[in-house]
């Protein structure tokens, strides 16, 4: 990055500390009447707050995540540099590359979190003036971890070139306390905002009794999780999309093959962690419902529960888009065909599974479709069950596809190969016996009963991954290569799919921030402080959607003068790394 | 075997344009045809399924995309019923968009589609209003007087829809067409999520002539709001409509939510 772009990144950050302290400041000095509300921007305040809080959230998930699997691939890298010099140096370029989208895109963070203070603060005085007073040690720390994380990020990329050598392992502690700063950062803004869900540690008019007890709210250790698995999902497919684009653009066959990497890295991690989304979501609805029956009632029951449908469509637009760029990767290994031959029974089992996932219990009918009660076909398919048994069997195919991408162009060389492989496949049959008659018997049971199988066929299903992962890698332990990847010949419409997968996980998470913003309903806090703006009352799901996706089209706009900022400096693969990826793509 | 074989390789010659229009055609025909009729919100999200489904499977091969192709290009002569054919799916695609865009604007008279929301969302300004009877609260003060009148009110006025074991399946729950039947109580998704302000709105709102679109009558007449009306609107007190709800958790074995 250029110097000029350097002090223009250190003065945006310093403003934005500036202004987030800036509100602060002014209501501390007293004098002037609070009111409960203004009006600051030309839109509605609450209109204007949801976008600001939004789009800091995306940004803030991104440099949030980034730092932490470049982390880990840096320290791949770094373990590997005596046994696999090449191996390593690919491995740094990958995390420095994918470092390289975080300075500009940690100024836009700092920039909508200051446009978000101070919208919150003009607009909102009351309200933000009584979280102040819960929460005043908090917001003190939180500059000083925000400042710590921003200290670590800069040193972290811009001594990345002369922290080599002797002097990584260094490099290394500085990205750890990256982030642990980072996590720590997210973990007190985490508390504000599920104390507005979940509020403790106060009495019935609001005044603070336990700050450990607010802080430490039902909401906030899962709403923690869930962002931290979500933004790793989230950063990573932006990773991937960033590198598809680059892929696109490629002038070399040395620089297609490593972006090729890099989106498969990306897709990878989003889809590994994507496995783990709906237990962290149950965890955190199930804390919510635990703490008021009006959130159940609201977010499964009533007026936000078509959003759930709306979500499911959308997860499942992740996962085949996910499955299908593995699918295509496949390509990149000369005879694969063996494996290739299962992908369209495994397309029928995603598609159907899907479609079960996604089928409502109750439908959206005119008077001429109702049925008179639910729908004899639909209903059935629309309940707990069949779903589980749907959802588990898509999540064996994807880690079956795995396996088989494992497979491609090696051969085993084991001695008990062949009884190996049986066993292998024959626990993998069985796995899916055994969830498909654990649903079938929970679809009878009653409702206390079929809770429990559904947990059993989480259990069936990760024993059962656990298992033949083990026994798959000690059959390929000492395989032999017979065809290696080639690199860079991915085609172009795998290309298409990340950047596609990137607009989804970007709107997605802008459905469920709106989801958990809006089953607050009328409340700033919940049950503790009422919301008594004229725009208190919840937006249509059409509006809500018209609003999300211009907050997707804004933060798609932003990333994207963030990722052309950061290729005004072209990092060069180091020339180990280039020569691997020439090979391989040859 | 071999019969089989040769029916494969058959399937397998078909030009994979007319196979992907007979999977998504046939698909779509075969949810029209299905009776009880399919909403058509659900049958749009399955064909959506469908049709992602085929593009995967056409474009997973470079070859495939390749003979996908083809097909759409005039060979030096090849047969006449290939041309046709081309042409004939060719034609698919305008006749679709036509049937689309008639079926869109034809003008109809039945009332829009509804999103049904099994719990209806209430604010909590309404269910604070309501006061619950210390009786009703406490599980312990549920004596037999009270449970056997709740058991009576329920027989004489519940049971015809929600069934006498409170599962829903009462000789009237398939006579009414809304997209929900009666509510089951002995299921976990019922009752035994809700608070005790939460049933007794709901017993008190109903769902008859409001945005709730269930059959569920309005039974104790509020003082408050004479919006909505049902023929049973003073049928029960609001001491009996809490003697009902008291005998619906008792004999469910579930406890109410308190919070």
């Amino acid at each position: 990055m250029s110097s000029a772009a350097k002090s223009i990144n250190r003065l945006i950050v310093l403003l934005a500390l500036m202004t987030t302290f800036a509100p602060e400041v002014a209501l501390a000095q007293g004098g002037a009447v609070l009111r409960d509300y203004q009006t600051t921007a030309f839109i509605d305040s609450r209109l204007a707050v949801w976008v600001a809080a939004q789009l800091h959230l995306m940004f803030a998930a991104f440099v949030l995540a980034v730092p932490m699997f470049a982390w880990f691939i840096e320290y791949v890298g770094w373990r590997a540099q005596r046994k696999d010099a090449r191996l390593a140096a690919r491995n740094d370029w990958l995390a420095h590359e994918m470092a390289r989208l975080l300075p500009a895109t940690y100024s836009l963070t700092a920039i909508t979190g200051a446009l978000l203070g101070f919208l919150l603060f003009s607009a909102y005085p009351k309200f933000m003036n009584y979280l102040t007073g819960v929460f005043g040690p908090t917001f003190v720390i939180y500059p000083l971890f925000f400042l710590a994380e921003t200290l670590c990020l800069y040193f972290w990329y811009y001594a990345w070139d002369r922290m080599q050598g002797d002097k990584k392992w260094a490099h290394l502690l500085l990205g750890l306390f990256l982030n642990i700063f980072g996590t720590i950062v997210m973990f007190i803004a985490d508390a504000w905002a599920t104390f507005m869900m979940t509020p403790t540690g106060v009495d019935e008019q609001g005044a603070l009794i336990s700050l450990y007890d607010a802080v430490w709210n039902p909401g906030w250790m899962p709403l923690n999780i869930h962002r931290l698995v979500a933004n790793i999902t989230f950063g990573a497919l932006l990773c991937a999309a960033y590198a598809a684009y680059r892929f696109l653009g490629a002038e070399t066959k040395e620089q297609r093959a490593l972006y090729d990497w890099m989106g498969y890295t990306g897709n990878m991690i989003a889809l590994f962690t994507m496995l783990f989304l709906p237990f962290a979501g149950y965890y955190f609805g199930f804390e919510l419902f635990a703490f008021s029956a009006t959130y159940g009632v609201t977010l499964m029951g009533g007026v936000l529960s078509w959003l759930f449908i709306i979500q499911a469509i959308v997860i499942a637009v992740l996962f085949i888009g996910a499955a299908y760029y593995a699918w295509l990767g496949l390509l990149r290994i000369p005879g694969s065909e063996m494996q290739r031959r299962w992908l369209p029974a495994f397309n029928v089992v995603l598609i159907s599974g899907f479609m079960v996932w996604a089928t409502p219990h109750t439908m959206a009918a005119s008077i001429e479709e109702s049925t008179g009660g639910f729908h004899p076909i639909l209903g059935a398919l629309g309940l707990m069950a069949p779903k589980m048994i749907a959802v588990t069997l898509i999540l064996v195919v994807l880690y079956v596809s795995y396996l088989l991408y494992r497979r491609a162009g090696r051969v085993i060389t084991v001695a008990w190969g062949r009884t190996g492989n049986i066993v292998e496949w024959s626990l993998i049959g069985l796995t899916a016996f055994a969830i498909v008659a654990l649903g079938v018997y929970g679809y009878f049971a009653p409702a206390q009963v079929r809770i429990t199988t559904s947990i059993w066929q989480i259990i069936v299903l990760i024993t059962g991954i656990v298992v033949t992962f083990t026994l798959d890698y000690l059959l390929l332990r000492d395989s032999r290569t017979v065809a290696e990847v080639q690199w860079g010949s991915m085609p172009r419409r795998g290309q298409y799919v990340l950047i596609i997968l990137a607009f989804v996980i970007v709107w997605l998470m802008g459905l469920m921030g709106y989801a958990r913003s809006g089953v607050r309903l009328n409340w700033h806090v919940f049950g503790i402080m009422e919301d008594m703006s004229a725009s208190a009352g919840l937006p249509s799901l059409g509006e809500a959607a018209i609003i999300i996706t211009s907050i997707t089209l804004i933060f798609f706009t932003l990333l994207a003068v963030a990722f052309a900022i950061s290729t005004l400096t072209e990092s060069k693969p180091p020339a180990e790394a280039a020569a691997t990826a020439a090979e391989a793509g040859a | 075997m071999r019969a089989l074989a040769a029916w494969c390789r058959r399937i397998r010659e078909i030009p994979s344009p007319l196979g992907a229009f007979l999977v998504i055609g046939g698909m779509f025909a075969l949810l029209k045809l299905t009776r009880p009729v399919i909403p058509h919100s659900v049958i749009l999200l399955y064909m959506g399924f469908v049709t992602v489904g085929v593009l995967i499977h056409i474009t997973l091969d470079d070859e495939r995309i390749r003979r996908f192709n083809d097909f759409f290009v005039p060979q030096l002569g090849e047969p006449l019923a290939r041309t046709r054919l081309r042409w004939g799916l060719l034609a698919v695609i305008p006749i679709v968009a036509a049937a689309w865009a008639y079926d869109a604007t034809r003008p109809g008279y039945a009332p829009p589609v509804e999103i049904f929301q099994r719990h209806p969302t209430v604010g909590a300004e309404v269910l604070d209003r309501i006061e619950v009877p210390v009786w009703a609260a406490d599980p312990a003060k549920w004596d037999d007087a009270i449970l056997s009148d709740g058991k009576r009110l329920y027989d004489g006025n519940c049971a015809v829809c929600h069934g006498e074991k409170l599962d829903g399946q009462g000789p009237a729950a398939e006579g009414f067409r809304y997209p929900i039947r009666p509510a089951d109580f002995t299921d976990a998704g019922t009752i035994a999520q809700l608070t005790l302000p939460y049933v007794y709105w709901r017993l008190t709102t109903g769902g008859i002539q409001n945005q709730f679109n269930s059959a569920m009558p309005r039974w104790v007449a509020s003082t408050e709001s004479s919006g909505a009306s049902s023929a049973h609107m003073y049928d029960l007190s609001a001491e009996e409509a809490w003697r009902v709800i008291v005998y619906l958790y008792n004999a469910t074995g579930f406890e109410p939510r308190t919070n």
